[in-house]
């Protein structure tokens, strides 16, 4: 039987490098970057490290093990973990229940991801004997939008309120790749290039490189290492595939049914022993906003046709009842791939501490990070301070 | 106005039909479960339903229902056709329960969530005397008229 519940596991320590276009660093270079900040934050050495999973889809083989050296070479195990987008968050599941089951200590894990490439080497190989190739992302989560649309009478001003709070909120965030000077309208946004209907550019996600960490390890560990500051504990951490039912897409599509949020945020509550009403943050897989919007619903954020009226309130804005996004989301703050994950950890450790500078929530207690993976995955874990 | 007929063969086989008569519209081929019956498309081994393995293959369609669509404002498989820049895609649910996602034939004015729709071949490439044809849905009330 599968267990979502950790038992004394905390986050010691985050890192991040910037997301956005670096065209003249590379994989090592932001991965060290991120790495040596996360070491730094929790007040240990590499020797400290047990074990490291490095969290990237689209780097050559051999990568993985090739950037862990930039920090030392102690022997220490290091595995490769890709889940698409949920590349980071599957890695954070991963070690969180490693140190759990008392196989390890203290653990690293490491996302970085140089998209700007990959997407030049992928999108030159568009075939259409990959009968897939003609559903891209964002016509595939489009879709979404204009069933919503059709069910419950969504506008385009829904999505580009939400697409409008994440840009605002990324404004906030030194490590966002879209911060912008200006405070960005729901009308600038739907001015914005159509991208597939009804999804503009501004609804979805930029494309970017980056890197992030986070130190696991055993919450006794991080009051010894960091007595100045509160312990934030991963309560409990899950990632589940599809289930089949009627209606299952087998082609094409980016992520699977609806159905696989409700499943694997039932079971990671359950764990935690809490609902989503404890929550006081929250960071979703906003590839594009029309997710965000249903992310609301099968996260328990609000009831089954209750978004839009939410979003209209301001629900899940800075001051609003759940402040989701906080950090800018990937609509943002960005989406290189491996390291996304792990961004919302870093999010979500800062804002537990009460060290998130201008982000910096009134009430942040318990926070939970939600990231899909196509092909498809649903990751997630709810951290809290103590 | 009569045509001389060119071959036609599927970008990728063991997908759709290609048949003899032009005017014949496609089928789909998916997979029926021998023991619960369901149905499957693309085809499968093993059934995802009851994990039964004793699957047979199953031609699917052509109508289906549009569950939901799109237009995408990128070309299609880097296509230089003005159609496909600007192409719509939708997920078609088939009479035999399958839900498929395949590009959409027409104008985005012309489709509208539950309205049904056909299967239809399109040429996107030539090679020699034979054409290369994708499958893709129309809406059935249009029917008919070259374009
Ligand atoms: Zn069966």
């Amino acid at each position: 039987m599968r267990k979502t519940k950790l038992h004394d596991v905390a986050v010691l320590g985050v890192g991040m490098h910037p997301f956005g276009m670096f065209p003249d660093s590379s994989n090592a270079d932001m991965g060290r970057i991120a790495g040596l900040a996360a070491m730094k934050d929790a007040g240990v050495s590499f020797r400290d490290v047990d074990a490291a999973y490095v969290a990237q889809i689209f780097a050559p083989v051999m990568t993985g093990v090739r950037v862990m050296k930039e920090f030392g070479l102690t022997g220490l195990p290091v595995q490769r973990l890709d889940n698409a987008s949920a590349t980071g968050s599957a890695a954070f599941f991963e070690a969180c229940h490693a140190v759990s089951s008392g196989r390890y200590d203290l653990v690293m894990v490491l996302g970085f991801d140089k998209m700007t490439s990959m997407i030049q080497e992928t999108s030159m190989n568009t075939d259409p004997a990959y009968l897939e190739d003609s559903i891209l992302p964002a016509g595939f989560f489009a879709m979404w939008a204009t069933r919503r649309m059709h069910e419950r009478g969504t506008k385009p001003e829904h999505l580009a309120k939400i697409a409008a709070k994440n840009w605002n909120n990324g404004a906030l965030n030194p490590m966002s790749q879209r911060r912008p000077d200006k405070t960005i309208s729901p009308e600038k946004i739907l001015s914005s290039k159509m991208i597939a209907w009804p999804l503009t550019a501004m609804m979805s996600c930029p494309i970017g490189d980056g890197a992030a960490c986070a130190i696991v390890g055993r919450a006794d560990m991080a009051k010894k290492l960091r007595p100045d500051r509160p312990v934030v504990r991963v309560l409990a951490s899950d990632l589940q595939s599809e289930r089949y039912e009627r209606g299952h897409l087998f082609m094409g599509p980016v992520v699977g049914p609806a159905r696989m949020t409700v499943d694997t945020s039932s079971a990671v509550y359950e764990g935690a022993g809490l609902g989503p009403k404890d929550l006081d943050l929250v960071q979703v897989h906003d590839a594009f906003v029309i997710e965000e919007l249903e992310y609301y619903e099968l996260l328990g954020l609000c009831g089954r046709g209750e978004a839009e009226a939410c979003i209209e309130r301001g629900d899940f804005e800075r001051g609003g009842r759940v402040p989701v996004s906080t950090d800018g989301g990937l609509v943002a703050r960005g989406h290189p791939g491996g390291p996304t994950g792990l961004a919302q950890i870093w999010e979500t450790t800062l804002q537990l501490r009460g060290e998130a500078g201008p982000r910096q929530l009134e009430r942040a207690r318990t926070g939970l990070c939600h990231m899909m993976g196509g092909g498809s995955v649903c990751a997630i874990s709810v951290l809290q301070r103590d | 106005m009569a045509e001389q007929t060119k071959k036609r063969r599927p970008v990728k086989a063991g997908y759709f039909t290609v048949p003899e008569n032009p005017a014949e519209p496609p089928r789909l081929l998916g997979t029926r479960c021998e023991d619960c019956g369901e149905h499957f498309f693309p085809k499968r081994a093993v059934c995802a339903k009851c994990l039964s393995e004793r699957t047979t293959e199953a031609p699917l369609g052509p109508g289906g229902t549009l569950y939901s669509y799109t237009f995408v404002h990128f070309p299609l498989f880097g296509s230089m056709k003005m159609e496909h820049v600007g192409y719509g895609v939708g997920q078609i649910d088939l009479p035999e329960g399958p839900r498929v996602q395949v590009p959409l034939a027409g104008k985005q004015e012309e489709f509208s969530v539950g309205m049904p729709l056909v299967a239809e071949l399109e040429a996107i490439r030539e090679e020699g005397d034979t054409e290369v044809v994708i499958l893709r849905f129309k809406p059935t009330a249009a029917a008919g008229g070259a374009r």
